[in-house]
């Protein structure tokens, strides 16, 4: 091998502290090093002129460039290197800026630590092959996991752009946590009522295939190529046939149904449409409930179906599609509140969440909208809402900020007054956190015209008076004085956390997650929407807490991305990935165990079970490298006799 | 190269590129001053470093070693650092048993944005090296030649197995016998003192079986080769748990080997009969009562009792019985784990750290490189693909140096980490009688300690704990830099 | 069972009936209290505001004449003093604060203390419910109680090993294998104004009112207090309590221990119940008249061909 090296000076930068002629002299010492100089910038163009001058003159079929951080030029080299003709991966650098003249003074420790550097870039570089990328077509139909705002929003930025799009909703209907809601801040406008338009888009839409009451069993392959295999769970109604009448749920006898959609605030019946506006709007037979289900005599609904809809007998179905990206939308879920015994830990049937609220509110919710105490039906008069329960609480474990709380609690507040003029309503509250548009001067108003009494504070106790009414405790930070209030009803704005199943979703989708079950962006400032399996986006409150508009704002970017990826006809993958000797091979299937991206299969090789390497799915980690004890698995340029080789260099006795 | 004399010492570190390389990079542009002994090497992840570049490193002269990768969770490749945690983690566990102090080796997670982090790492670990001063040399040492006190009492009586029901497990070897290939087992070798492998074919052959403590060799070791053929194998419980290990790893299928089981109640450590029978022409007879076996050679009797000449690891057996069995000859036998160091193990702790490098320094130096370690150890896959004698991945030189011979050591001892079942069969066909299995015995301690007593070959369906990882660790805790 | 005790200094005086039934209870269960000689007060609650090493020396003096004793298993009463043992004895786990209160005393204390509990505890410890329940005379049928801890029982939680230290419920275990229907009771952990009973009597009252009359809005028959001076305070200070409150609560508060030497069949006379300001005789009253009901309706039963 005839290697070049080229010390830069960066101007003072490198040159100030380090003696780059003499680190250039040395490394003339090296192995197959037959050029060595110091340019004064190399990353200029006569610098890279040089370069490529020095490649074709001393016919040198690899560079090592000694200079700042790969992280910062090593494309530009590659491609000064190509240039001249090499293939681009016949490049090390040796990060002597950042790693060597930027941290200390002391001339001839640097020299020697560049030189040293400079040393094992050569030993690397000895072990460099050309490499060359694999193109591969795409398939251009996009995935969308969960179908609140933010993923009904992907989904019809995808289909209008022309893509077809599979949206796969985990309940009965799309429109998720918004769907629930009876106003939105800070216009205080009806959430159905500018919900249920994009729904009925969703549901008409030519390119959307809508799977409801499904979810995700499995995903492989990679960008451009993803099978994806959905389960379909038995609703006991055979959706192509259902009109959505409702006749069957007017006549269910199996009226004891816990209400899902409401939150759990009021009963229903075994049979049910998830709410009016629902899409799709068709019926599921909750089994546990069904009387048919459960004690084998009733089938009213079957009978009374004019389409002869039921089917007690359905199976759970899988079914397979194949896309070229996916957009994750799974939102959130309330975090477990019961684990606040000062709250009640669930046992008082007056103290509710701030959701369970909202469908009080709803007038398509239990009580038509009325305002009542789930206890005993009752108007309340005082109504106390506690902010940050499970959010910005180290103590147990979550210090984020839940994000759209602060909002929410002033607008049903706002709301409450409405409702029962009369009434009273109290804020136990950390911090206003109100930094949107409109925002601000929406909770001004619920303390100026609605007279919200708003108190700093947390509460350190909430109990029953035994007269039918409930004592809050708390504390008055800005008087410095203790609270009491006597409340008849009490609203606890809970904190989220990432979907229930969404760790278990991420792993299918290989992507990281956080402690509380958010997925992790690529970039939390620069790629907010990416995460760091290609092809593979995210919208909404699966990242991290946000509000409505930014939600839709993010589907929509999810899209932008989508149609972008798109855009192209085939993709290039980065060609330092693993591969397999499988002469060394005996197939014991700890690197398919390992693999993070499920990149290694089994194949077939003249008889044998052999690991391969799928070129287009694995990233180039190594860990397969490591884990291999016969070296069979090799990442290409960072094979173990590359890093033996810089292992040996700095070591030898 | 050499380090700058008396200024440096020889420091490297391993920086996964998407990360910590990156928090070093934003060190250096925060113009944060920090020592110049640290050497980085460049890789994707920090579960590309293989735990055994650090040994490699550490046996050759580097002073100290740091491994830095993102921080758990926030992993470039999602996982990678979860692995590069447990297996680092077992490492920084076991270097202490060749005699490298552990505080030459760390490893941490910083984040690219981490730039003052980084610069209180890297002073604070180099500080701390310094403290510690140059790593001694391995083989500068004065060799130390002690052995193990065999002196032990077991946690379940032993014996000969006199009254093991050996003729109705034949007879249930005889009626598998036709599906299979052959039943690989036990019959008399030379003299009735030793036993050699039978590959039993026909009903004769199985008449041949023997059962009794010469039944030393482990015949799980010969399964791999038969893998697609359908065998059977007659195990004692250690045997039986090298099998389980073969079956989670796939390198036998479950339908294709037939496990027949006997507990078994000892078996002899022929290096200590040997030596007490000293030189001797011929085996004239063996005989055997309950507790021990006597040996008639050269006219001389010689009584073994078996409480006291039972191989180390049949001290601390818990599972006479293999639990993973088609045919069961007598019952399962209850054994309390007690406490119990493995007599070895138990040697190299009571030693000081320079104690431990002039032992091995000085066991090292007797090794001959034959690899019957290797070849008798069921576990040991790679066979004619071993990274000891390959030339790409190069690990090994061939020199007939110490350094070189425990790196081979230590080399299938962390690739036996998590899958290690404790047989001893390394050990016992090592023909000088180096006690290697120290360094086995130690990885599997760590493992059990860090992941909940967890113990190779008893759960064909679990997951070797290095392959697999918690994204919170019970046991593995985060060292602060302070 | 022989256990070791220390009654605190209150048993004394103030809550001798406490001491008494403590006594007695114990006494029937069969579980001996064997004081150790020659105690000292547990520093209370001034001395560890003022000095934690004078007060860790008086515990720890304590502590040792127990050790030396061979006692391994201390019992106390009274939360106050357990609170002052259990500090000191986690504080002198330090050895440099050891070798301090070491130099007060007047010989090195002992390496190893007793573990001190509360009473209440060594009676769950050794004595299951199903022994308490076999224990039981007089059903406490139809009797509704409220278990009132008091705040220093159960906190702070680390040092006091107590279960849950807003929701303690062992007492509650107690009475229920008496047989007493016993409430949820919010309060079970609030401040009853403590030492304030002397120099800010309107504090004692408003904080010993608002637990008085939860319990009276529960409708209970009494509260049952573990602690001397919380007893005091919603005892003897009641009527104080009813005057802030402007309303009469009439609530007798027994401690645990009446309670269930009473369920144990043992005379109120060896309980000193006739210590309380608030008579316990509508009590009485109420335990009889359960256990007449029960005998009727079981000979009723027998009278049945």
């Amino acid at each position: 091998m005839r290697i070049g090296v080229f010390i830069c000076h960066c101007g003072s930068n490198i040159g100030g502290t380090v003696d780059c002629a003499a680190v250039a002299e040395k490394a003339l010492t090296f192995p197959d090093v037959v050029h060595a100089t110091d340019p004064m910038y190399t990353c200029a163009e006569p610098g890279q002129a040089a370069i490529e001058a020095a490649i074709a003159e001393h016919r040198l079929d690899g560079v090592v460039v000694a200079s700042c951080s790969p992280r910062m030029h090593e494309p530009t080299f590659r491609r000064t290197v190509e240039r001249a003709g090499l293939n681009r991966y016949m490049l090390e650098m040796a990060n002597i800026r950042e790693h060597v003249s930027w941290i200390g003074k002391d001339v001839e420790a640097n020299t020697n630590k560049a030189a040293e550097l400079v040393a094992i870039a050569v030993a690397k570089l000895r072990g460099n092959t050309p490499l060359q990328a694999k193109s591969f077509t795409v398939n251009k139909r996009a995935l969308v996991i969960g179908g609140g705002v933010a993923g009904i929003q992907a989904a019809l930025d995808c289909a209008d752009g022309g893509i077809p799009v599979v949206l796969v909703e985990r309940e009965a209907t799309i429109g998720g946590k918004m769907a629930k809601l009876d106003k939105t801040f800070p216009t205080v406008d009806c959430s159905a009522c500018i919900l249920g338009p994009k729904m009925v888009d969703v549901a008409q839409h030519p390119l959307i295939t809508l799977y409801a009451c499904s979810e995700i069993e499995d995903i492989s392959g990679y960008v451009g190529n993803f099978t994806v295999k959905i389960r379909k769970r038995a609703t006991y109604v055979d959706w192509d046939k259902c009109t959505g009448c409702g006749a069957c749920s007017e006549k269910c006898p199996g009226k004891n149904t816990p209400d899902a959609f409401n939150e759990l605030t009021g009963l229903t019946t075994a049979i049910k449409i998830a709410f009016p506006q629902a899409i799709p709007k068709k019926a599921v037979i909750t089994a546990s409930h069904c009387r048919q289900m459960t004690r084998g005599k009733c089938g009213v609904c079957a009978k009374i179906c004019p389409t002869k809809a039921i089917n007690y007998e359905m199976q759970d179905e899988i079914i397979t599609e194949e896309v070229g990206s996916i957009v994750a939308a799974t939102g959130y879920d309330l975090m477990d509140w019961t684990v606040y015994e000062e709250y009640g830990g669930g046992r008082y049937p007056d103290v509710i969440t701030a959701l369970q609220y909202e469908r009080l509110l709803s007038s398509s919710g239990p009580t038509g909208g009325h305002i009542k105490r789930p206890s005993d039906g009752r108007e309340p008069r005082n109504i106390v809402f506690i902010q940050c329960v499970g959010s910005r609480d180290c103590s147990i474990g979550r210090p984020h900020c839940s994000a759209f709380c602060c909002m929410y609690t002033a607008k049903q507040a706002v709301l409450t007054k409405d409702h029962l003029p009369e009434s009273q309503s109290y804020v136990f509250y950390m911090d206003i956190r109100a930094p949107g548009k409109m925002y601000e001067e929406f909770t001004r108003r619920a303390v100026e015209e609605y007279g919200v009494d708003y108190i700093r504070g947390r509460v350190s106790c909430v109990y029953p008076d035994g007269r039918g009414g409930y004592v809050v405790m708390g504390v008055d930070t800005l008087l410095g004085k203790p609270v009491e209030i006597t409340a008849d009803l009490i609203v606890l704005a809970v904190g989220i956390e990432g979907s229930r199943g969404a760790a278990a979703l991420a792993e299918k989708l290989r992507i990281s997650y956080d402690s509380r079950g958010f997925f992790m962006e690529s970039h939390v400032k620069l790629k907010p929407v990416e995460t760091n399996t290609i092809g593979v986006y995210l919208a909404g409150v699966c990242q991290g807490a946000r509000d409505i508009p930014a939600s839709v704002a993010q589907g929509s970017a999810a899209a932008a991305k989508v149609l972008g990826l798109f855009s192209k006809d085939r993709l290039e993958n980065d060609p330092q990935i693993a591969n397999v000797d499988i002469r060394r091979c005996v197939d014991c299937g700890k690197c398919i165990r390992c693999c993070p991206f499920g990149a290694i299969e089994e194949v077939s090789v003249r008889g044998e079970q052999k690991a391969h390497v799928i070129e287009t799915v694995c990233q180039g980690c190594g860990l397969c490298a490591a884990t291999c004890p016969q070296g069979a698995v090799q990442l290409a340029h960072s094979t173990d006799n590359q890093i033996l080789a810089e292992v040996n260099t700095l070591c030898r006795y | 190269m050499p380090v700058l004399e008396g200024k440096e010492l020889r420091i490297v570190g391993f920086l996964c590129n998407w990360c910590s390389y990156g928090g070093a990079d934003s060190a250096g542009v925060a113009r944060a001053a920090q020592p110049t002994d640290l050497r980085i090497i460049r890789v994707p992840c920090s579960g590309r470093v293989d735990p055994l570049f650090i040994v490699k490193a550490l046996l050759n002269g580097a002073d100290g070693v740091l491994v830095s990768g993102c921080h758990p969770r926030d992993c470039h490749y999602s996982a990678g650092n979860y692995y590069a945690r447990r297996r680092l983690e077992v490492l920084k566990q076991f270097l202490p048993v060749l005699g490298i102090d552990d505080r030459r080796f760390e490893y941490t997670w910083v984040s690219a944005s981490e730039a003052q982090r980084w610069q209180h790492v890297i002073t604070t670990f180099t500080g701390r090296v310094h403290a510690l001063g140059p790593a001694p040399r391995f083989g500068d040492s004065r060799p130390l030649l002690k052995v193990a006190d065999m002196a032990l009492s077991a946690l379940r009586p032993l014996g000969t197995g006199k009254a093991a029901a050996l003729d109705e497990l034949k007879k249930a070897i005889k009626a598998r016998l036709p599906e299979l290939e052959c039943v690989i087992g036990w019959q008399q070798g030379y003299d009735g003192a030793h036993t050699v492998p039978l590959f039993a074919k026909t009903p004769e052959d199985v008449d041949k079986l023997v059962w009794g403590p010469f039944n030393v060799n482990n015949p799980a070791v010969y399964l791999p080769s038969f893998k697609g053929k359908k065998v059977g194998i007659m195990v004692k419980g250690c045997d039986g748990r090298s099998v389980v290990e073969q079956l989670q790893e796939n390198l036998i299928n479950r339908e294709d080997v037939v496990i027949f089981a006997m507990p078994c109640e000892g078996t002899l450590d022929m290096a200590r009969v040997s030596e007490k029978l000293g030189r001797y022409t011929s085996i004239d007879a063996v005989s055997c009562d309950e507790a021990a076996v006597t040996v008639t050679a050269d006219g001389k009797e010689h009584r073994f009792c078996m409480a006291d000449f039972a191989q180390g690891k049949c001290y601390g057996c818990t599972a006479p019985l293999a639990a993973t069995a088609d045919a069961s000859v007598g019952g399962p036998v209850s054994v309390n784990p007690g406490p119990y160091t493995p007599p070895e193990l138990a040697l190299l702790d009571s030693l000081s750290l320079p104690e431990r490098m002039q032992f091995w320094s000085g066991q090292m130096e007797r090794c001959l490189r034959c690899y019957a370690c290797r070849n008798a150890c069921p576990m040991c896959v790679c066979r004619d693909f071993c990274v000891s004698d390959s030339r790409d991945p190069h690990w090994m030189n061939q020199k007939d140096d110490e350094r070189e011979k425990l790196f081979f050591q230590t080399i299938h001892a962390l690739h036996l980490a998590g899958r290690c079942t404790g047989c001893g069969e390394c050990q016992r066909a090592c023909p000088v009688g180096i006690p290697i299995l120290a360094l086995r015995q130690q990885i599997s301690r760590a493992v059990g300690q860090l992941f909940d007593g967890y113990k190779a070959g008893f759960d064909p369906a679990a997951t070797p704990p290095l392959l697999t990882y918690a994204p919170e660790e019970k046991n593995i805790h985060e060292r602060d830099w302070k | 069972m022989m256990v070791g005790y220390y009654p605190g200094c209150s048993a004394g005086g103030s809550s001798a009936d406490y001491e008494k039934s403590t006594e007695a209870a114990c006494d029937a269960l069969g579980l001996r209290l064997a004081e150790i000689p020659d105690w000292n007060c547990c520093g209370s609650t001034p001395a560890h505001a003022v000095d934690t090493e004078l007060s860790a020396a008086l515990c720890a003096r304590n502590l040792d004449i127990a050790a030396k004793q061979g006692v391994t298993e201390l019992l106390t009463p009274c939360p106050s003093c357990l609170s002052n043992l259990r500090h000191a004895a986690k504080r002198m786990e330090d050895a440099a604060f050891r070798a301090r209160v070491d130099d007060l005393l007047d010989t090195p204390a002992a390496e190893k203390f007793p573990e001190v509990i509360s009473v209440m505890q060594g009676i769950a410890r050794h004595c299951d419910e199903q022994a308490i329940a076999g224990r039981v005379k007089k059903k406490l049928k139809g009797l509704k109680l409220a278990a009132y801890y008091g705040c220093l029982m159960s906190r702070p939680a680390e040092i006091m090993d107590f279960g849950d230290p807003e929701n303690p419920t062992l007492m509650e275990s107690l009475l229920a294998a008496c047989g007493a229907e016993v409430v949820a009771f919010p309060l079970k952990t609030s401040c009853c104004g403590a030492a304030f009973g002397i120099p800010e009597r309107a504090v004692t009252a408003r904080l010993s009112g608002r637990i008085l009359a939860l319990a009276a809005d529960m409708g209970v028959d009494a509260l049952v207090a573990a602690c001397p001076l919380c007893q005091m305070n919603l005892d003897l200070r009641q009527k104080q309590a009813e005057k802030a409150a402007d309303r009469l609560f009439n609530l007798p508060v027994l401690y645990y221990t009446q309670i269930l030497g009473l369920a144990f069949g043992l005379g109120p006379e060896k309980l000193g119940l006739e210590k309380l300001c608030v008579s316990a005789g509508g009590l009485l009253e109420k335990i009889e008249a359960g256990l007449k009901a029960d005998e009727s309706a079981a000979s009723a039963e027998g009278d049945r061909p």
